[in-house]
């Protein structure tokens, strides 16, 4: 597997905001009565440089390069797919929770028949070419999903012109921008 | 055709005209499915963002929603309620059938009738009120639960064929909009794709925008990511708060405080617009002498606001092409009308008004759109039918609507239709509410839940979500249109609102104002006239840029204001003029109040109940609706109070604590006690709309006073003369004080 095929799910932490539409928006997409929760955006709080804030982050399965559940599971029935989406096969599921010990971030679910069911990053609209429900949703645009090179590509659009700028300001080579201090 | 459609009376409309797309195939639960077809419509929750809507319909029913990508301000993009309504239009717990109430009312006990039973129902009672009492009796109530405007009109055209009472006014945001209309005159917004391009410092008051305003955040980090600054006034650590370059709390009711410390500054380093000023503002002079006691320490004290931050905030506004963009937090105290005024003057003076770079924005006329000479819709045109005979009617003023029960008399009001609104949960102080409901010899209420409403009702009526009929409402911050229109067919016995008003109508004997044939789209051609090709807003098409006459690209760009100097009113010749006709706080310059209950303000309640508690509106809900609903129940879990550490252990209450929360009006219990920094010392904050049979009504504290210019408790609120824009009106929500005790 060529790694720049390897999807990511990348949260703009700079960007969520905490309106977690994602949550309703995942809800619906996969058909989920209230139970299982594909994603969930966690808010802490933390004081920056003295001023209380607050920081979102949704977490849906991380889809993980070396996913530890796939290795937890007895059965065979997690598995990666080709474009690295992991993926459950609930018909060999026996519902034995190994792989909710070895996530570390606490995504398995188990819903009313006990077997596991998870994020699968909208595997079946990614087939269709559509993206993921959660990033279709989100009002702030900041849950992006792709190849690292195209996440990247989409960061630096959104803060290359201010890291170029504050580089050749402290190297004293160009004015500050054209904005507020 | 029976089993299709099991109200006779009830159009049977073919909605596949409105399909932009059929036989779509839409991925749903891991399975492609193949919609019969796919509409376009918008949400009318009153709400900033109106999204643009696609709604997938299968067999008549909803199975899904997403937003329109042709939306040029949503853009594609919907909120948690907004993928929710799929739920809350299926919903198993849906009122399904009329129901009469068989035991007290407040018990909830009901049997299913017959539409036909019902309509009986209503007629005997109002014909009997109409006699005993006199067609004053009866009221609507009615707010914005589904804010769209025609529905209200065309019960305003039964009400005015019937002799009721008027219901005028507002309790959510004409404080404020009338401080802003004695300003700057007419209220124009400028579009966020707009300021965002040029603006250098963006100063957002009031707002919570992750809650109720998420699609402004795309436009909002383009700004940021160009490198603009971004300022918050909340008292609270919100989630755009959290965004925020400087982040001002104010003590809650203190933002028109610290908008006049922003001007002192300003004027004190010479930082205004003067040539602005000197143009088109009136009463500089004595604006300049009202802030002068206004120091950076005053204001610290007044505000608690740190003064470097005051002072920092007021250079950066000052000295940058800024944007101001208002909420409606800030304006639902009882001096709400002052600090829009203050907010308005900060940016007057800063020569922030006409502007492409940034100017002033809190609400645009198409969130009244029929108010004013030159307004966009003629509501009178479905309201005042040809011939008929209208008399004049006294006004009931919705922001004292418990008031005006328990005080009105020749005659008292009798009879209430409740419908698009929460009259028990979002009324203040909700025991005095039930007490007033309790009196009445007539409670109607059009609903599509067993609601705190409900349950007080004598009929239950089965009411329809926004996406079983039609609307018209034009957003009040950006300038789309997109109509609602029917999507599906309603379920069960359900009625979209403007049917069951129509047919009432024609049971009381006005048959010839109420033809069968006309539908909701005609009432909103009537009410919008040939100015607007509405064909271009009506699923398949949409949106529609409304005319730039109605909604400036950049507002005030041509400097005129239609106050009476033709200027930004520093200082409000209407107010002047108003004070001298009406009791109330008219003073013609913004000077600083304290909110009726306050820590300053009334030092002997505040010991007694020493945190003033404010709440937000939260993502989870438009008001009260949602609440129900598993989906959102699971995110959001119990009701909370959220308190500040110092609070928290003076009172030995630890984060997770279960607490009691009361005043002289109310209390609540088992309420999960959040200790958290987020909050503000003497400080609490409860989101708004739990419902209060689930016990998390904030509104069981909440006092009843009101923000606005106009006096309207003095007269009971009932008037005989209301002007919304020079009067105003708000519920004074957030001046409530408390105390929290372990439980």
């Amino acid at each position: 597997m060529e790694k720049t095929k390897q999807l990511t799910l990348y949260v703009d932490t700079r960007r969520c905001m905490g309106c977690r539409a994602c949550e309703t928006a995942c809800k619906l997409e996969n058909a989920l009565p209230a139970g299982p929760r594909y994603t969930m955006v966690t808010e802490t709080e933390v004081v920056e440089d003295g001023v209380d804030k607050l920081k979102f982050l949704p977490v849906p399965c991380q889809h993980c390069a070396d996913a530890p559940c796939v290795k937890a599971c007895p059965t065979g029935a997690l598995f990666k797919r080709e474009d690295g989406v992991v993926l459950v096969n609930r018909r060999k599921c026996i519902g034995c929770h190994e792989c909710l010990w070895s996530c570390p971030f606490g995504v398995p679910q188990f819903g009313v028949d006990g077997k596991m069911q998870k994020c699968t990053l909208c595997a079946f609209r990614l087939d269709r070419g559509e993206m993921p429900a959660c990033a279709r949703a989100c009002p702030a645009e900041a849950i992006l999903v792709g190849t690292t090179e195209e996440i990247s590509a989409t960061l630096r659009s959104r803060y290359g012109a201010q890291c170029a700028a504050a580089q050749m300001m402290s190297q004293g080579r160009c004015d500050p921008p054209q904005t507020a201090k | 055709m029976e089993a299709m459609n099991p109200v006779p009376w009830r159009k049977h409309e073919d909605l596949d005209r409105f399909a932009v797309e059929r036989n779509v195939p839409v991925t749903l639960g891991g399975k492609v499915v193949i919609a019969d077809r796919v509409v376009k419509t918008s949400c009318p929750h009153n709400c900033y963002d109106t999204c643009g809507e696609r709604v997938y319909v299968k067999d008549e029913k909803v199975i899904k929603i997403e937003g329109d990508p042709d939306h040029p301000i949503t853009r594609g993009h919907l909120c948690l309620k907004g993928f929710a309504n799929v739920a809350k239009i299926n919903s198993p717990d849906r009122v399904k059938y009329p129901l009469l109430r068989v035991g007290e009312r407040g018990e909830g006990k009901f049997k299913r009738i017959t539409w036909d039973e019902a309509m009986d129902f209503m007629v005997e009672k109002l014909t009997k009120i109409r006699e005993q009492y006199g067609p004053e009796a009866l009221s609507e109530y009615c707010y914005s639960g589904n804010r769209e405007h025609m529905a209200k009109t065309v019960m305003g055209r039964f009400l005015n064929l019937y002799g009721a009472s008027k219901l005028v006014g507002s309790f959510c945001l004409l404080s404020g909009a009338a401080g802003s209309f004695h300003t700057v005159g007419t209220q124009h917004t400028m579009m966020p794709d707009v300021w965002c391009e040029k603006a250098e410092v963006i100063m957002i008051v009031g707002r919570n925008s992750s809650a109720t305003n998420p699609h402004i955040y795309p436009f909002l980090y383009r700004a940021k990511e160009r490198g603009a600054k971004l300022i918050v006034v909340d008292p609270y650590a919100t989630g755009l708060a959290s965004k925020a370059d400087l982040h001002l709390r104010p003590r809650p009711g203190t933002d028109g405080a610290m908008a006049l410390g922003m001007m002192h500054w300003i004027i004190k380093k010479g930082l205004q617009d003067q040539a602005f000023i000197d143009q088109y503002t009136y009463g500089f002079e004595e604006l300049k002498k009202l802030v002068e006691p206004w120091t950076p320490e005053y204001t610290q004290e007044v505000t608690t606001i740190p003064k470097e931050q005051i002072i920092e905030a007021a250079e950066l506004f000052a000295t940058h092409k800024s944007h101001l963009e208002c909420g409606y937090g800030q304006q639902r105290y009882s001096n709400g009308h002052q600090t829009q005024r203050a907010l308005a003057c900060l940016a007057a003076i800063c020569g922030r008004i006409g502007k492409e770079d940034g100017g002033y924005n809190f609400i645009d006329s198409m969130g009244f759109p029929s108010v004013g000479e030159h307004a966009f819709a003629n509501t009178a045109r479905v309201t005042n039918p040809e011939g008929a005979d209208i008399p004049p009617a006294r006004m009931i003023n919705i922001a004292s609507f418990a008031t005006a029960i328990h005080e009105a008399k020749d005659p008292p009001i009798k009879a209430v239709i409740a419908y698009r609104g929460g009259l028990i949960s979002q009324q203040p102080n909700v025991d005095y509410t039930i007490e007033a409901v309790k009196s009445l010899d007539l409670f109607v209420v059009i609903e599509q839940f067993m609601t705190d409403d409900t349950d007080y009702a004598d009929l239950v009526l089965p009411g329809c979500h926004y996406l079983e009929q039609y609307g018209l409402h034009p957003s009040y911050w950006h300038h789309y249109l997109q109509l609602q229109v029917p999507v599906c067919q309603p379920p069960y016995e359900c009625v979209p609102d403007i049917e069951i008003f129509e047919e009432l109508g024609r049971r009381m004997g006005y048959e010839a104002y109420f033809p069968r044939e006309r539908t909701g789209l005609d009432y909103i051609r009537m009410m919008v006239g040939d100015h607007c090709d509405l064909d271009k807003a009506l699923s398949p098409n949409g949106p529609l840029r409304l005319p730039e006459e109605y909604c400036p690209r950049v507002p005030y760009a041509d400097h005129k204001f239609d106050t009476p100097s033709g200027k930004v009113e520093l200082y409000s010749n209407t107010m002047e003029q108003r004070g001298k006709e009406f009791p109330g706080d008219f003073c013609p310059l913004p000077h600083f109040l304290e909110p009726d209950e306050s820590l300053p303000g009334t030092p002997e309640l505040a010991k007694k109940y020493p945190i003033n508690v404010i709440s937000q509106h939260p993502a989870f809900r438009t008001h009260s609706q949602y609440y129900n609903l598993p989906w959102i129940q699971e995110i959001e879990g119990p009701a909370k109070i959220y308190i500040n550490p110092e609070d928290a252990q003076e009172r030995g209450i630890q984060d997770g604590d279960l607490v009691r929360v009361f005043n002289d009006r109310g209390e609540l219990v088992n309420i999960l006690a959040r200790v958290s920094r987020r909050i503000k010392p003497h400080v609490a904050e409860m989101s708004s709309g739990m419902w209060v049979k689930l016990g998390g009504s904030v509104n069981k504290l909440t006092s009843c006073s009101v923000g606005g210019p106009r006096d309207i408790m003095s007269t009971g609120g009932i008037m005989y003369a209301y002007h919304p824009l020079l009067d105003g009106n708000t519920g004074g929500y957030f001046n409530t004080l408390i105390d929290i005790q372990k439980m």
